[in-house]
C-alpha cells in the first residue's frame, strides 16, 4: 500500500513537470491517431450486432531536457459496455538517462516482444497478441535499465497492478551471441483480485532466442511456470519467417509458429480471441499452430492472413486483413475474424460463461487518420 | 615583340601538352581508381542527414521524412513523418534492429528483411543503410563511355565479390568523369534481370564533396512506381557519440 502511495506522488510530480515544461519549451508537438470503424459481430445463430467504434490516441512530443524525457499519451474511446466515452492513459512517465542507468517512472508500456506472434514469456501475458498491442502492457511502474554494452543490458521492473495491493517484479537480461538475440527473464506476479476472483501469486522464468539460419529467420521461447508444490509446467514456442520475391518484384512474407502451453494460461495470452470454458483437460498442454502470410499488392496496399489452429481439437481462427494507405495520413483497414470448430472447442461455437453466444464472425472496417 | 610571341607560343604548346597529359592520365584510369574516387567522394567517416522520401505509384504519392546518422559500418534511421514518427532502425553490420514506438520495444529483424523496401519505398533497408565502400563489395571494370545529361561518364560494371553479402549481384554505373559521382546506376539480379535503376537528378557541392541531393530509384519490375529521395540537410565528418549505434540509444 505504501509503495502505491509513493507511486501516486511520482505520478503527481510528472504531471507538475509536464505542466511546467510545456510552456517553457518551444518545441512541443502533438500527434496521434484518430480512428473510426464499424464493427459487425455475427454469432452462431446468425444474430448480427453492429456498432461504431471511435478512438483518439493523443501524444505529446516533448523535447529531451538534460537527458530527461517526459511522455504523455492518452487513448480516448467509446465504451460499448457503458455507452459513453472512456479513456486509458498509455504513457505518463519521466525517463532520465544516467551514464549507466536509465530510470523510467510512471505509466509506461512494458512489452518484452521478440518477434513472435504470441509471447508466452512476456512481462504481462497477452501484452501483444498476433502483432497487435493490447492495453495490458501499460503499467504503473518503475523501470531501471542498465546497459552493459551496445547489445547487452539488464532491466528491472517494479510494477503496481490495479488488481493487486502488492508489487509485481520483473527482471530481464538481454545479449547477443553469434548473431542471435537472447533474453532471459523472471516475473513474479502478486496475488490479484479481479472483481472478487482471487488469482494466487505466481512466478515464471523465460528464455527467448532470435536470429537467422541462412535465408530464414528463426526464433524460440521456453517458459517455466512455478507452482506452489515445487512442481511447475513448461511452455515452449518455435517459429520462423521467410520472404519470397517474385520475378515481378512483389514479395510474399511467411511466418509459422508452434506453441505448446497449459490451457489455463492461454486465456491471458490470447485475450479476446479465446473463451476457455470448453471443458478441456486443463492439466494437459494445448498445442497451437499459428501462421501469417502477407503480400504487398503495391507500395500502398497489402493483404495478410493470420491463422491460429488448436492441434488438440482442430478448431481454428482465420483472420484475413486488407490495408490501404490512401494518403500521407489516411489508412483504410478491413479485418475479418472467422471462428471455426466443433461445439465447445477452443475456438468453436459455444456459450461464454454459460450465457452469451461466442461470436462466429467479426468484421471491422474503418479509417485511421495520423497527425 | 617577336620574343613575347615566341614565349606565348611556347606557353600554349606546353599547356596543350600538359592538358593532353592530364587527359591521357584520366583516360587511362583503371576501373578501381575510378570507383575509389567515387567512393572517396560519396562515402564518408560519419554523416548526419535529413531526408525526404516520396513514394510514387501511378497518380498516388506518399511522403516519408527521416533523420539518419551513419558511420563506416553502422547506421541509425529515425522516421519523423506523422504516421511513422519515432520508428527507428539500427543497422550494425548485417544485423537490423527496429524500435516500435507504441510498445517502446526493440526487436531484431530477420536478415531477409534487409532486401525489402524500406517503409514501402523502392529503396531497400540495405540501399539506405549500406555503409560499405563499393570497392569492398564488387570487382569493377570499365565497359564503355557515354554522356548522361550532357556530362561525359565512364560506364563501369561491378560484379559481387565471392562470399560477400550484397543486395544486387551486378551493377552498372555511369560515373561523371569530372566530378566522380554516380549519375545513373542499373542494379541486376544474378539471373541477369534488371531490378532497379537509380538516377541522380540534382548534384550539389557540399563541404567540398559532390552529393546527389535528389535521386530517383525506379523499380524496373513494377509499372509506374518510383521513389524520389531528397536530402534536405547533410553534414559530414561530425563527431558521433560512441553510444549512438547501440540498442540503449534506440529506447
Amino acid at each position: 500500500m505504501i509503495t502505491k502511495k509513493y507511486f501516486n506522488i511520482i505520478i503527481l510530480s510528472i504531471i507538475i513537470f509536464l505542466l511546467v515544461s510545456i510552456p517553457i519549451s518551444a518545441k512541443v508537438d502533438i500527434g496521434g491517431e484518430l480512428a473510426a470503424s464499424l464493427i459487425s459481430i455475427i454469432d452462431d445463430q446468425g444474430n448480427i450486432t453492429v456498432y461504431p467504434q471511435q478512438s483518439l490516441d493523443l501524444e505529446l512530443f516533448l523535447p529531451t531536457l538534460n537527458n530527461t524525457q517526459a511522455k504523455f499519451e492518452i487513448y480516448l474511446f467509446n465504451n460499448t459496455m457503458s455507452g459513453g466515452f472512456d479513456y486509458l492513459i498509455k504513457k505518463l512517465y519521466l525517463k532520465h538517462k544516467f551514464d549507466k542507468l536509465h530510470l523510467t517512472l510512471g505509466r509506461q508500456p512494458i512489452s518484452w516482444s521478440f518477434g513472435s506472434m504470441l509471447n508466452p514469456v512476456d512481462f504481462t501475458l497477452g501484452a501483444m497478441v498476433m502483432d497487435e498491442e493490447t492495453g495490458a502492457k501499460y503499467q504503473d511502474a518503475i523501470e531501471a535499465y542498465i546497459p552493459l554494452n551496445w547489445n547487452s543490458s539488464v532491466l528491472l521492473v517494479a510494477a503496481f497492478p490495479e488488481a493487486s495491493q502488492y508489487t509485481k517484479w520483473g527482471l530481464r537480461g538481454r545479449t547477443m551471441i553469434e548473431g542471435y538475440d537472447l533474453t532471459l527473464n523472471y516475473v513474479r506476479e502478486p496475488e490479484m483480485d479481479f472483481m472478487g476472483t482471487i488469482i494466487p501469486a505466481s512466478q515464471r522464468v523465460g528464455f527467448t532466442a532470435k536470429g537467422d539460419l541462412g535465408p530464414i529467420g528463426i526464433y524460440g521461447a521456453l517458459g517455466y511456470y512455478f507452482k506452489d508444490n515445487n512442481d511447475g509446467d513448461l511452455a515452449y514456442l518455435i517459429g520462423g519467417d521467410y520472404s519470397y520475391f517474385f520475378e515481378a518484384g512483389n514479395k510474399i512474407y511467411f511466418q509459422l509458429e508452434y506453441l505448446s502451453m497449459k490451457e489455463e494460461r492461454l486465456s491471458s495470452l490470447l485475450g479476446s480471441l479465446a473463451w476457455l470454458d470448453n471443458g478441456m483437460d486443463s492439466e494437459s498442454n494445448t498445442n497451437l499452430l499459428l501462421t501469417r502470410t502477407s503480400y504487398d499488392i503495391n507500395e500502398f496496399s497489402a493483404v495478410s492472413l493470420f491463422t491460429i489452429s488448436s492441434l488438440n481439437d482442430l478448431s481454428t481462427i482465420i483472420m484475413p486483413n486488407y490495408s490501404n494507405q490512401i494518403s500521407n495520413n489516411l489508412t483504410f483497414n478491413c479485418n475479418f475474424t472467422f471462428f471455426s470448430g466443433k461445439e465447445n472447442t477452443l475456438f468453436g461455437p459455444g456459450l461464454i460463461g454459460g450465457i452469451q453466444e461466442k461470436p462466429k464472425i467479426i468484421i471491422e472496417a474503418g479509417f485511421i487518420y495520423s497527425f | 615583340m617577336q620574343k613575347i610571341k615566341r614565349l606565348l607560343l611556347v606557353g600554349i604548346v606546353i599547356s596543350i601538352l600538359f592538358l593532353s597529359l592530364i587527359i591521357t592520365v584520366a583516360a587511362e584510369m583503371t576501373a578501381e581508381e575510378i570507383i575509389n574516387k567515387r567512393d572517396n567522394n560519396e562515402y564518408f567517416d560519419t554523416a548526419q542527414m535529413e531526408a525526404e522520401m516520396i513514394i510514387v505509384s501511378g497518380s498516388r504519392k506518399i511522403i516519408k521524412t527521416m533523420v539518419t546518422l551513419t558511420d563506416k559500418k553502422n547506421s541509425l534511421v529515425e522516421f519523423t513523418n506523422p504516421q511513422d514518427r519515432e520508428t527507428k532502425f539500427l543497422k550494425r553490420e548485417d544485423d537490423l534492429w527496429m524500435f516500435f514506438p507504441d510498445a517502446e520495444e526493440i526487436i531484431k529483424i530477420s536478415g531477409h528483411m534487409l532486401n525489402q523496401g524500406m517503409m514501402g519505398s523502392d529503396f531497400s533497408y540495405q540501399d539506405v543503410m549500406e555503409a560499405d565502400k563499393l570497392t569492398d563489395l564488387y570487382d569493377f571494370e570499365i565497359i564503355g563511355e557515354e554522356e548522361i545529361d550532357g556530362r561525359p561518364c565512364y560506364i563501369l560494371e561491378g560484379i559481387a565479390r565471392e562470399g560477400v553479402k550484397v543486395s544486387y549481384y551486378r551493377r552498372v554505373s555511369w560515373v561523371d568523369k569530372e566530378r566522380f559521382i554516380g549519375l545513373k546506376e542499373e542494379l541486376y539480379a544474378q539471373s541477369g534481370r534488371i531490378l532497379k535503376e537509380t538516377k541522380a537528378n540534382v548534384i550539389e557541392e557540399i563541404e567540398g564533396r559532390w552529393v546527389p541531393t535528389n535521386s530517383v530509384m525506379e523499380n524496373k519490375l513494377r509499372k509506374d512506381t518510383y521513389t524520389e529521395f531528397t536530402i534536405t540537410q547533410i553534414k559530414f565528418n561530425l563527431e558521433i557519440p560512441e553510444e549512438t549505434f547501440t540498442l540503449q540509444n534506440l529506447r
